[in-house]
């Protein structure tokens, strides 16, 4: 049985990652995410996990050093990494969506958008032929509005929650994201059996 | 910005002499298998015209390094062979001479915006065989770069072959119009198996249609081809009575067990008009190579004539195949100005006899310790330590 090395995110898709691959059958060791460990083996399904921040999971797994992933749709639309996007887990569900402070018009000369995501905020505006300024922010993404930074903000909502503490208001939905299963174009012939294998498994607890 | 002395452009890669020795050997090994069955090297030049051969290559044009000439004329390193071998084999010194069979190992260039391990230079081995449409020529070439995968040890080397033209006559069957068809390929070609599916549901209204068309992605064999066939349709049967003749040619060249063939492999590149074929290997996270029938691009010349052929990528082949561990014998002779004459006679025997030697003036050396650890035998001649 081939060794499989899978990239996994940290943090919120995580949890809800393992318990579906626990769900699915695989036996996994309990402190997986406990750790401070970056590589981590399951050694009776021949699995090794490499706990990478989401937006590195794809580069790990386009250059082969992952078999496979997990990765958020949004970092996948931001990357455009050349990945096999597997199956949709359904896990982590939440959206893209456009906010700014309530009331409030664009800057008609020169509107700015705030974003974590150049690429899909850049994508999406010139899809409504606008012409706007992007300023690429790591995080806190909500205070480019409240302090004049940014008319709008491009960045992923779940709840909502977020905005409203600081009084923003959503705008426009751009995309629904959830967590994809990806793999690399040539594990993904070289170990296509157990890939697939998974896949099914997965595709099982996926829809339950 | 400033550049730093030691800097290079984007991309660029200094071939340190481990791996110009290497890259040497794979060069030599390739050429010859190419040569040995029935293809002549060519070189084409470096510079092409921007009109033709860039747009033609199909390589995007933000991967271009372009250039102006002193008559104004845009120009590209060439960013593919492909193309300007199709330039060569459509003039008339070759027109008569059809099919010809031509090899070639070239560096071409593509700028990259990303990170490491996306050179903008790189090598790339490959055949052409152009003016044979037949089956005969798809498996001559897929069998003559599995052949030099196998030579170079390739570990896993796997092949993936796909047939354009014959999924599009299956996705037609499904009912799909030309703008469909696009969508789909576009999601195949962009390997998104999740968009595949939802596309399965959202062009397909009978749910059976669309299980079979969602099936299309786990093809792995031609028989798992075979329910997507009409077999009263001419142009579908023939065309896989073809795969099934490729497939025996393949089985009897002991290659079966190295290939996938999977009907929804396409490729992003439009002139490939039937069989295309990708290459696989453990070790590298990247296709080896790919290949496949592009009759669309020398109809871009103006010959109406089959043309088939491969190209591998050197950069990814080293990093597939196992470096030699073992040190070459390399002799290392010192000498002082005394022994000069005595070294040079000793060197010449040494090399007539195939060794390696390197003959050096000893007090030029400033480390003699840590020079001399570089070789696998030293010789100090009379003398040579006093200097």
């Amino acid at each position: 049985m081939d060794e499989l090395t899978i990239a996994m995110p940290k943090g919120r898709i995580f949890e809800e990652a393992y318990e579906l691959l626990v769900k699915a059958g695989y036996d996994l060791p309990k402190e997986l995410d406990d750790s401070r460990k970056l590589i981590v083996e399951a050694p009776n399904e021949r699995f090794r996990f490499i706990l990478a921040k989401p937006m590195d999971v794809p580069v790990y797994v386009e250059h082969g050093v992952a078999d496979i992933g997990i990765a958020g749709k949004d970092v996948m639309l931001e990357l455009d990494r050349s990945v096999h996007e597997l199956l949709d887990l359904g896990i982590s569900r939440c959206y893209i969506a456009t906010a700014g402070l309530p009331n409030t018009e664009m800057n008609p000369v020169t509107p700015r958008i705030a974003t974590k995501y150049p690429k899909i905020a850049s994508r999406f505006y010139r899809g409504k032929g606008e012409q706007v300024e992007i300023i690429e922010l790591n995080g806190s993404i909500e205070l480019a509005p409240m302090i004049g930074l940014a008319d709008r903000i491009v960045d992923i909502v779940s709840t909502g929650k977020t905005l409203k503490e600081n009084g923003l208001v959503e705008y426009e939905q751009i995309v629904d994201i959830t967590s994809r299963l990806i793999a690399n174009p040539v594990s993904y012939r070289l170990k296509q059996q157990r890939i697939r294998e998974l896949v099914e498994n997965l595709r099982k607890q996926a829809k339950a | 910005m400033t550049i730093q002395m030691f800097e290079k452009p984007l991309g660029m890669r200094d071939d340190f002499p481990f791996i110009a020795k290497k890259k040497a050997e794979l060069r030599a090994k390739g050429t010859s298998i190419m040569q040995g069955s029935g293809y002549d090297l060519l070189q084409t030049p470096t510079l092409e015209y921007y009109e033709t051969i860039g747009k033609i290559s199909a390589i995007p044009d933000n991967a271009l390094f372009k250039l102006l000439d002193s008559q104004g004329e845009t120009l590209v390193l060439r960013p593919d062979m492909t193309s300007p071998i199709a330039r060569v084999a459509a003039s008339k010194l070759l027109k008569e001479k059809m099919p010809v069979r031509l090899g070639y190992y070239s560096n071409v260039f593509r700028a990259q915006k990303r990170e490491g391990g996306r050179p903008a230079e790189f090598e790339q081995m490959g055949v052409e065989l152009i003016g044979d449409d037949s089956l005969y020529a798809d498996a001559e070439v897929i069998i003559l770069a599995s052949t030099i995968l196998k030579e170079l040890n390739v570990e896993s080397g796997r092949v993936v072959i796909g047939h354009t033209q014959l999924l599009q006559l299956i996705l037609k069957d499904f009912g799909l119009d030309n703008s469909q068809i696009d969508i789909v390929r576009s999601a195949l070609v962009s390997k998104n198996s999740v968009r595949f599916e939802q596309l399965a549901t959202e062009l397909l209204d009978d749910a059976s249609k669309a299980a079979a068309f969602k099936g299309l992605v786990t093809t792995s064999s031609l028989e798992d081809w075979k329910p997507y066939i009409d077999a009263s349709n001419e142009e579908q049967a023939a065309l896989y009575g073809e795969m099934l003749k490729l497939q025996t040619i393949i089985q009897r060249n002991g290659l079966s067990e190295a290939i996938t063939y999977d009907l929804s492999f396409t490729s992003h590149m439009t002139y490939y008009t039937g069989l295309v074929f990708e290459f696989y290997g453990a070790g590298s996270g990247f296709p080896l190579g790919n290949g496949g029938r592009y009759d669309g691009l020398m109809k871009q010349f103006g010959l109406h004539v089959g043309a088939t052929g491969f190209g591998l990528r050197v950069d990814r082949l080293l990093e597939v195949i196992a470096p030699d561990r073992e040190a070459e014998p390399h002799i290392l002779i010192l000498f002082s100005e005394e022994t000069e004459e005595l070294a040079h006679e000793q060197a010449q025997e040494l090399r007539t006899n195939g060794s390696r030697v390197t003959l050096q003036y000893a007090p030029a050396v400033k480390a003699l310790e840590e020079f001399s650890a570089l070789f696998s035998e030293v010789r100090r001649l009379e003398g040579a330590t006093n200097g």
